[in-house]
């Protein structure tokens, strides 16, 4: 998972988050797709999911609160954003464990994961920059 | 109404593919252009005030070139992960046409992404196809809803 420099929002709290997450995700994303048996790796996939799966409820916080401290209108729906994603990782986590670590579960996650990531990135969180730059708030940081 | 369907759908995936996966050299075809013999087709419930499905047919090397771009690692097949980000990409490109469909006062939701072709035996008056052409391969749409 590559980061661009098109994601920056030009708030550099904000943007070194998305890069440690681009990161994080990326490493999840290897260990999940690693050529060794599901046997051999799935305990690296589970500390590298736990790794990945803290860190995105802290950056939605710290998001969030750059948000409100901005005035950002999109407030509230983006944060349900991010509640419903939190909510379908929280949801994911409880079956795979429940399943035994059930690799197809993981594998299905991971890619949705990689999608909706890129999206929320490019998409929704530039508008978010787009407007710091109207109000011309740029130089708040969270 | 047919042709102002098709727009939106079109223009929904022309941005998502420049956004997310770089790519901007994107045409339109006749459906007639869509030929495949292996295919991932995904599936896009509609509800509200349009009815019906729109089906997103990736050929494999199709959903192999994006989920490559995204991930910047080499895919090999169309497996759970490559299915499940592909399914992900035709849940936002949807979503974003209810964005645009709801500027023109059309109230539309989605359900989430189901892996089936389309059920042949149901009639719909607003039907249409089309064949989207990129550099990393064709995607197919079949558009298939009725005015509630
Ligand atoms: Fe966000």
């Amino acid at each position: 998972m590559l980061w661009k420099d098109k994601y920056e929002l030009g708030v550099s709290i904000v943007d070194e988050q998305h890069k440690e997450l681009f990161q994080r995700v990326d490493e999840f994303m290897r260990t999940l797709r690693s050529s060794a048996s599901w046997d051999e790796k799935v305990l690296h996939v589970n500390e590298t999911l736990e790794f990945m799966k803290g860190y995105v409820v802290e950056h939605f916080r710290d998001e969030e609160e750059y948000q409100q401290k901005i005035g950002y209108p999109g407030y509230e729906a983006h944060k349900k954003i991010h509640t419903d994603m939190v909510n379908y990782v929280l949801q994911v986590s409880a079956e795979y464990e429940s399943s035994g670590f059930n690799e197809q579960l993981m594998q299905q996650f991971g890619g949705k994961l990689l999608a909706w990531l890129i999206n929320h990135v490019a998409a929704e969180d530039q508008r978010i920059a787009n407007y710091a730059i109207e109000q011309g708030v740029t130089g708040v940081d969270c | 109404m047919t042709a102002s369907l098709y727009e939106p759908f079109l223009e929904a995936t022309r941005n998502v593919f420049q956004l997310m996966l770089d790519l901007s050299d994107i045409s339109d075809q006749p459906a007639e252009e869509f030929v495949c013999d292996d295919e991932l087709d995904i599936s896009i419930g509609v509800v509200g005030d349009l009815v019906g499905e729109v089906i997103y047919r990736f050929p494999h090397t199709t959903s192999l070139g994006m989920v490559n771009i995204m991930s910047g690692m080499e895919m090999s097949s169309v497996d759970d992960f490559v299915t499940s980000a592909i399914s992900e990409i035709a849940n936002i490109i949807s979503g974003n046409v209810l964005t645009m469909l709801a500027g023109n006062n059309l109230n539309c939701d989605i359900l989430p992404p189901a892996l089936r072709k389309p059920n042949d035996s149901l009639e719909y008056t607003l039907r249409t196809a089309c064949c989207i052409s990129t550099s990393i391969g064709n995607v197919f749409l079949d558009i298939r809803l009725n005015q509630a």
